[in-house]
Order: C-alpha cells, then sequence, then structure tokens
C-alpha cells in the first residue's frame, strides 16, 4: 500500500433509531462479574431442581448412573446458559425484538468507548479488545495445557514406578489433548484474526461485532466444564475419547462434551464473522490480487471450522445422549457402531490439524516479506496452495483408522488423498523458500522463528510420509512415533509459527515492542528442548513403546528420560517466553507505529490503534508486497542477451 | 477510415529476445550461491538418506524383522527416505544458506536496503510442481502395491476372495479385554492360553475381537497391528519367520491398566509346538 490517496465519501442520510434511556441500556450494568453470579445460581438452581428429579445413585437396568450423568450435564448447561445471561448476551437480541434498535451511540458504547481498562471486562464488541481477550484466553489455556504436559512427562520420565493413579494419569493426557487443540486452534484466529485481520483489510470492525464478543464469551463459559472434569472423574480416554471406552469415564466425559457442543458454536459464529469480513469488507481497491496473503490464511482455516467443526459437535452429541438417555449410538451391544464415532470424530479432527497449521503458516509468509525486504514468491501459487488444503483436507480423515479393521480396501483412496495433500502444502513451501531466495535477512525474533518452523514442517513432513502409507503404519499407528510426529506438526509448525506471528504484531496489539533479547532467549531455549523431547520420542515409538501408556519396558528408560529432561527445557523456554510478553506488555515505552517499515494497513495507522481503527478509510492502489529492488542479475542476463543478439547477427 | 500507423523512430530496435536458454542455465550455474547450495543439498540428501538406515536399525532393537511383512515395510521405509531425500535436502539447504550465506542486517531499524524484488519464476514453480508430484505419485504407487502385497501376506493362504487354498494355515481366535489378552485355537481343539505360542513359517490368521472397548493387538516384532472392536471381528496374519520370542501389546487407550495389557508371542520350531499343544490338552493336527 505504498501510495495511500484519501478520499471522503458522500454519505446518504440514514433515519436514525431514537435512542431509549443513556445508551448501552441494560448492558451498561453487565460484567463478567454479574455473569459469573448469573452462571452459579443458574448452575444452582438446576441442580437442586436436578437432584430432587434424579437423587444421586439413580441407576438404569444395566448398573450405568444415567441419573447423574444428566443432571451434571444440565447444571454445566445452565452454567453457560446463565453465564451468557449474567454478562449480557442476550440483551442484544431482546432488545431487537422488542423493536428497540440500537443507535450509534448504543453501538460505541458496547464498542468500549470511553470505559477505560473496564471495557475488557465486559460483553465489547470491538474487534480490538475481543482479539485482546482471545490472547489473554489462550496464554491461560496454554498454560494449563504446558502445566498438564509437564505432568505427564514426569510421570513418564520417572521409570522406577507410578507416580500417579493410572486413572488421574489418563485424564491428564485426555485434558492435555483437548486444552492444547483448543487453545492452537484459537491461537492465531483468536487474537490476530480479530485483532489484526480487520484493521488488514482496512475496516473499522469486524463484519458482525455482537456475534464476535458472543464467540469469545462462549468459549470462556465452556472452560470451566473442562477444567471441572479434573475432580469429577476426568477425561480418561485421551483426547479422541474412543466409544465406548468414553462411556465408562462417566461424568468426566460430560464436561468434555459440553466443552466441546459449546465451542463448537464459538468457532462456527467466529468462522462466519472471520469470513464475511475478509470477503465483503475490504477498503476500497483491495481486490482479490491485492489481499495479504494472511487474510487468505484466516479465511482458508475458518471454511474448515466452518464446515467440519459440526462434524465434531454432532459426534459429542450423540455421545452425550448415550451418556444421558441411554441411546445406542455407540453401544455395539445395542446396535450402535464405534466406527460410527470414529469417522465422526475424524472427519472434524484430520481437518482441524489444518485449522492450526494454516493460519500459522499465513503468518510467518507475511511477516517473511517484511523482514527479507522481498514481495512474496508466486502469490498466486501460495493461494493454491491454500485452496487445495482446504479442499482435499476434506478427504483424508480415514488414514486416522487405517488399524481400525475394516476392509483392506479403504485404506487405498484415503492413501492417495493423503499423499496428495502433500502437493499444495509443498506449493506453501516453495512460496517460503522462494521468498527467502537471495533475501538479505533481517534477523528479527519473529524471523528467526521461522527458520524454525520450517525446520519443525521438514521434520514432521518427513515423518509424515512414513504415517500416510499404510504398511509402514502398521508398525507405527498408535506408538509414542506419531505422538512425536503430531506434535512436530501441532507444536513445532503451529504453536512456534504462532509464537512468530504474535511477535511480529505484538508491537500493533499491545502497543509496545516485544523484548527481543528475554524473547528469543525463551524461544531458542524451547526450541532446543523441543527437539531433544521429541527426537527421543520418535527413537521410543521405533522401538515399539505404544502412546498413553503409564509404564514401560526398561528399554524405553533412556529416551524417556531425554524426553522429559527435554520437557522441562521446553517448560522454562516457555517460561522466559512468558515473562517477556508480561514485562514487555507492561513496559512504558511505546512502540512507533510502524516499527518494521511493513507496508500492509495495519502498521499504516497509529499505535495504539483508534476505536474505528482508521481516520479515513484508507483506498488501496496496489498489494502489499512492493519491496525490493531491481535484480542486478537482470543486468547479467540482459548482456547474454546481448552476446546472443551479436552471435544471430548474420555475418 | 483511419489507417493506424506505427509510431516511427529513429532508434534502433531494442533486443527484445532473452539469452538462450543454455546460456541462462550456464550462467546460472556458475552463481557460487547456486553452486553452494547444491553442494550443502548433496551432504544434507546423504545425509537424510543415511538416517533412513537409522530409522530402521531402532525398529529392530528388539529382534525384528520376525517375518516377511516387517521386511517389507522396513523395505518401505528405507524406500520412502530416499524418495524424498532430494527434496528435503533443497528445503534444508536453502535455508541454511539463507541463515548463514545471503547477506544479513540485524538492529532495531529497517535495513535500508531492499533484496531483489522476485515476483515469480515459471520454471521455479513448475519444476517444483512437477518435482511434488511426481513424489507423491510414486509414494502412492509403492505404497498401494506394498498394500496389496501385505494384504496378501496378511491373509496367509486365504487368497483375496476368502477361498483357502492352502490347509497348512492355523486360525487363532484373539481377544482382548481390560487388560489381557487371550488366544484360543479351534484348530487344535480349541485350547485357550494367555502367551501366544506358534510354530516358524506357518501362516497364521487371526480372527480379533473385544468383549468391552476397543484395543489394539499388535506384535511388535512381527510388524501386524489390528484394533480389536467389540461387536465385531476383526482379520489379520502373519507367517513368523524367525525363532525367539517376541512382544504383544495393546497399541489403543483402552482404560486404567492400559499399560500393563501385553503378553509375549513364541515363535517355536513344528515339533515344539505340536509338544506344546498335547502339553495343553489337544491333539496334534496334520
Amino acid at each position: 500500500m505504498s501510495v495511500m490517496t484519501t478520499q471522503v465519501f458522500e454519505q446518504p442520510a440514514v433515519i436514525q433509531p431514537k435512542q431509549h434511556g443513556k445508551p448501552g441500556g441494560f448492558l451498561r450494568h453487565t460484567s463478567i462479574f454479574t455473569g459469573l453470579a448469573g452462571g452459579i445460581v443458574l448452575a444452582a438452581i438446576t441442580y437442586m431442581i436436578g437432584s430432587k428429579l434424579v437423587p444421586w445413585g439413580t441407576q438404569n437396568a444395566d448398573f450405568s448412573q444415567v441419573g447423574l450423568n444428566a443432571l451434571i450435564a444440565a447444571t454445566m448447561f445452565a452454567w453457560v446458559i446463565g453465564f451468557m445471561a449474567g454478562i449480557g448476551a442476550f440483551a442484544g437480541p431482546i432488545r431487537w425484538a422488542l423493536g428497540h434498535d440500537l443507535t450509534h451511540d448504543d453501538a460505541e458504547y458496547m464498542a468500549g468507548k470511553d470505559q477505560g481498562k473496564f471495557r475488557y471486562w465486559k460483553y465489547t464488541t470491538d474487534h480490538k479488545v475481543v482479539g485482546t481477550q482471545y490472547f489473554v484466553m489462550v496464554l491461560v489455556l496454554l498454560g494449563v495445557g504446558g502445566f498438564l504436559a509437564m505432568l505427564i512427562r514426569t510421570e513418564l520420565g520417572w521409570t522406577w514406578g507410578e507416580l500417579f493413579d493410572p486413572d488421574f494419569y489418563n485424564s491428564i493426557i485426555g485434558t492435555h489433548g483437548i486444552v492444547m487443540v483448543v487453545s492452537l486452534i484459537i491461537v492465531v484466529t483468536g487474537p490476530l484474526g480479530n485483532f489484526i485481520m480487520p484493521i488488514m483489510v482496512g475496516a473499522r470492525d469486524m463484519a458482525f461485532p455482537r456475534l464476535n464478543a458472543l464467540s469469545f464469551w462462549l468459549l470462556f463459559a465452556a472452560v470451566p466444564p473442562l477444567l471441572a472434569t479434573l475432580f469429577m472423574g476426568g477425561i480418561r480416554d485421551g483426547w479422541s475419547v474412543y466409544q465406548p471406552l468414553a462411556t465408562q469415564a462417566g461424568m468426566g466425559m460430560v464436561g468434555y462434551q459440553v466443552l466441546i457442543i459449546v465451542f463448537a458454536f464459538s468457532t462456527g459464529v467466529a468462522s462466519v464473522n472471520l469470513i464475511t469480513t475478509a470477503v465483503t469488507m475490504r477498503a476500497r481497491g483491495m481486490n482479490w490480487s491485492r489481499v495479504p496473503i494472511f487474510v487468505i490464511g484466516i479465511i482458508a482455516s475458518s471454511v474448515m471450522g466452518l464446515i467440519w467443526f459440526p462434524m465434531y459437535q454432532y459426534s459429542q452429541a450423540f455421545a452425550m445422549s448415550d451418556l444421558v438417555v441411554n441411546s445406542s449410538f455407540y453401544n455395539p451391544v445395542a446396535g450402535g457402531s464405534v466406527w460410527l464415532y470414529e469417522n465422526l470424530f475424524w472427519l472434524l479432527a484430520h481437518p482441524e490439524v489444518y485449522v492450526i497449521v494454516v493460519p500459522a503458516t499465513a503468518g510467518i509468509l507475511e511477516l517473511m516479506t517484511v523482514f527479507l525486504r522481498k514481495p512474496l514468491f508466486s502469490y498466486k501459487l501460495a493461494i493454491a496452495g491454500f485452496a487445495g488444503v482446504v479442499g482435499i483436507s476434506a478427504i483424508v480423515w480415514v488414514h486416522h483408522m487405517y488399524m481400525t479393521g475394516f476392509a483392506p480396501q479403504v485404506g487405498y483412496p484415503f492413501m492417495l488423498s493423503t499423499e496428495l495433500i502433500s502437493i499444495p502444502f509443498g506449493f506453501l513451501v516453495l512460496v517460503a523458500l522462494g521468498t527467502m531466495w537471495r533475501g538479505k535477512v533481517w534477523t528479527r525474533l519473529p524471523m528467526m522463528c521461522v527458520y524454525a518452523v520450517i525446520w519443525d514442517k521438514v521434520i514432521g513432513g518427513i515423518t509424515g510420509v512414513y504415517l500416510s502409507d499404510v504398511p509402514v503404519d502398521q508398525y507405527m499407528h498408535g506408538s509414542m512415533f506419531v505422538v512425536a510426529h503430531f506434535h512436530f506438526m501441532l507444536m513445532g509448525a503451529g504453536l512456534f509459527g504462532a509464537m512468530a506471528c504474535i511477535s511480529y504484531w505484538f508491537p500493533k496489539m499491545c502497543g509496545r515492542m516485544l523484548n527481543e533479547r528475554i524473547g528469543s532467549i525463551g524461544f531458542w531455549v524451547a526450541f532446543f528442548g523441543f527437539q531433544l523431547t521429541f527426537f527421543s520420542m520418535f527413537i521410543a515409538g521405533l522401538q515399539g513403546m505404544p502412546r498413553r501408556v503409564l509404564q514401560f519396558d526398561n528399554a524405553f528408560n533412556v529416551s524417556n528420560w531425554v524426553s522429559t529432561i527435554g520437557a522441562y527445557i521446553i517448560g522454562i523456554g516457555m517460561l522466559i517466553f512468558l515473562y517477556a510478553i508480561i514485562t514487555s506488555w507492561r513496559g512504558k515505552t511505546w512502540a512507533p507505529a510502524n516499527p518494521w517499515g511493513a507496508k500492509t494497513l495495519e502498521w499504516q495507522t497509529s499505535t495504539p490503534v483508534p476505536l474505528e481503527n482508521f481516520p479515513v478509510l484508507p483506498v488501496v492502489t496496489s498489494d502489499p508486497y512492493g519491496y525490493g529492488v531491481p535484480d542486478p542479475y537482470d543486468a547479467i542476463e540482459q548482456e547474454l542477451a546481448k552476446d546472443d543478439n551479436e552471435l544471430k547477427v548474420p555475418q | 477510415m483511419s489507417i493506424i500507423t506505427p509510431p516511427e523512430t529513429d532508434q534502433p530496435e531494442e533486443p527484445t529476445n532473452r539469452a538462450m536458454p543454455t546460456h541462462r542455465l550456464k550462467e546460472y550455474f556458475s552463481r557460487p550461491y547456486v553452486r553452494r547450495i547444491l553442494i550443502m543439498a548433496v551432504i544434507i540428501m546423504a545425509g537424510v538418506i543415511a538416517l533412513g538406515w537409522v530409522v530402521v536399525g531402532f525398529m529392530n532393537t528388539t529382534g525384528a524383522p520376525a517375518s516377511d511383512i516387517m521386511v517389507e515395510l522396513e523395505q518401505t521405509v528405507l524406500i520412502f527416505t530416499i524418495a524424498s531425500a532430494p527434496l528435503i535436502a533443497i528445503t534444508l539447504s536453502i535455508i541454511f544458506y539463507s541463515l548463514t550465506g545471503w547477506k544479513h542486517s540485524s538492529g532495531d531499524e529497517p535495513p535500508m536496503q531492499d533484496s531483489p524484488a522476485i515476483r515469480t519464476n515459471p520454471v521455479a514453480v513448475i519444476a517444483w510442481i512437477a518435482a511434488t508430484s511426481l513424489l507423491a505419485g510414486f509414494l502412492v504407487v509403492w505404497g498401494l502395491i506394498e498394500l496389496a502385497t501385505i494384504t496378501s501376506n496378511a491373509y496367509g493362504s486365504t487368497s483375496a476372495n476368502q477361498q483357502p487354498t492352502d490347509v497348512k494355515q492355523i486360525d487363532i481366535n484373539v481377544t482382548g479385554q481390560q487388560w489381557v489378552w487371550s488366544f484360543e485355537y479351534p484348530d487344535q481343539q480349541g485350547i485357550t492360553s494367555d502367551t501366544l505360542v506358534v510354530p516358524v513359517n506357518t501362516p497364521l490368521y487371526f480372527n480379533a475381537t473385544s468383549v468391552d472397548v476397543i484395543h489394539d493387538f499388535w506384535i511388535v516384532e512381527l510388524g501386524v497391528k489390528i484394533d480389536v472392536n467389540p461387536g465385531a471381528i476383526t482379520n489379520t496374519g502373519v507367517t513368523p519367520t524367525k525363532l525367539g520370542t517376541f512382544n504383544i501389546r495393546c497399541a489403543e487407550l483402552c482404560g486404567l491398566h492400559h499399560a500393563y495389557m501385553e503378553t509375549k508371542i513364541e515363535v517355536v520350531t513344528q515339533e515344539q509346538f505340536d509338544a506344546w499343544v498335547r502339553d495343553k490338552g489337544g491333539m496334534k493336527t496334520a
């Protein structure tokens, strides 16, 4: 956006709705505190009424505690509804139903105008507030998941006996898995998709600001039921909670199902919002060949989330129905099928990997251009790559089920599609390599993360080649090798990519520069520990160690010790990185508006970003990758061409 | 009617045609960074290929390969490593060279000078797409052939249309339950055992099922793995080719004592097997 012209457009007069009372109305009185009160009160009422109807110990014919599960499920849903009511999520629809349309003042109040820091504790519609809320939320979730990972590694490194009760160990495995999956799904699209993306496309806010607040607070409301499961028997079945094992876990599973059902609503709402914003609210002149690649990545990720999250929701709704009203979708004894669950689950759970990796990849492609001072290599190929990944991601899910014992012929088409998806993903690798080609690197933390991410992707890629093959999967399925492989993809590419993006956009989001030195130390310590942990986990897997075990043969001792040491190093590195984020955020020196000299729109507005982002909406006249100088080698080519022409002159 | 006349210039015509491809290629490979990256790529490629044997070495630490399936499977690992080595080598050498070779700038201010504005390069794009597609195509074709071979091995003497072609096959009913394995030999008067004892070089055919939750029957060193589902019978098979005692583990989380759900497979000679069957109370079969 090297050339930005400012124009004022004539606005036709619109009849404004009448102002009822003070701006904001009911929402003036609501905040997270009224939300907590509402949730607790409604949950308590539901629990009391429910426990009268189905007292503790109510059993059905096969002695399962059906009544209790129903009670817990009702209480948890009551918490979610009460919380959302208390925070004022229903105020908008109710006002609308009563015919009190929002005035401009109401909308501005809801966007947090003149409310200072307290707006972060309210049902605020400003996309920058929502982005920041997501950022803090994701840091908390990653902290919880990381702590559970440390517990897992402590148990596995303690090879002299059981440190934890096996039930507790199984439940920390499951909780670590689902907490990390949720936080990685939102780690880029939550903070950056909400905060940065609308500014990047030159919009004043998201397309549906109230849905934006809804998506965040639904997620917020869904987390307590999940964490409560740790005290209610836990999620003892891994994050994939295969049936019928899950029915044995009892009420712990209810928390998981409530989380997924509510989180799927949150994701759907957020996806619709992000897609609509990117498609319809771009600045004048930003046609589809001028959209920053990060926006394309956000669209791709949201499309996958929007299409496939309902599958996950159905799978858990059926599971809850099995648990609560004793239906038998998955119970083979009563005519159900365990394979139905596996199919429904993996229909989301594989695209979910791309939901995590795609926005992080798009983010690093975006920031590479800035730190290499080069245009993005082959922009169209990058778009083709994202489109291909979105398309093929729909038809690869069965590669998680190669060993379920279906007819061997079923494996053929899915082996094909799994290998095929490496082609569009390869496009993105070429875009990254081409952008690096002959670029002079500006060695700042975000760019250095990019190298780490590409390294991890290569390792994840080559191990993925083995796993995509049915015969080899016959050895590696369900072993520690798989665990190490997907950690390379989800953590090595997803989380480290998110760290690159966060450190790149930190000056715009938080108004201060991320401390380069402390941040780098944290990142590289974590990266080193990561390699140590997961390379030795590859070895354990190759030697034949199954995943999700508590004890194992002595043959795996050494690699598990190394893994545990590496995991602690990751933990230390992540804490240092968190320290860098917190101290930088609390610092007093404000970052310049455009510290990296970048050309996308979000860097052209002031820091901190004003309420409606731009004083005057920008007009875009070129794509955002106008970096670079003429290629010196072109001169040599000209010389060569001249020589050739001389040769061609007839003598 | 107007006649469009070309603008008259007294300049000589610009040389518009590009250099000849061979000249351009020669010039390209004379650039120092191209040469260095290629050398680096060759070294890395050798390393990656060597890594294939390291991977197989780790797979062999407890006595594998003990069956034809495992041999095929390790061969696939090697072939896949070799096939993907060139692309991995190119990728890694470019990121290493980007870190170490081309110039750097540091400091808080954005660098003054930009890098060359390379928007795209059709040759590179086409070559890359062709290379990755060829690689993916090769992996698919190899994988399908391998899968067909393994399937025919796994189903032992039973051909794809489920018609027995060879009588010398031992059926074994595998039952998983929380948290033990049990094995029944229907051909040997239904004797049961909690360790698997089988004769060497005889096709085994497993009918696997579970009484409670999903388990996964994994004979580690023989490269056999199949989910054990409640309410369904899943089949697989293998021919052990090596005498010895190997591990059977459960590879699907199945609850409290999943970690301890393991047993042994003893591959013995036919005579030892017959003796074992007699001890167990079964009769010698043909």
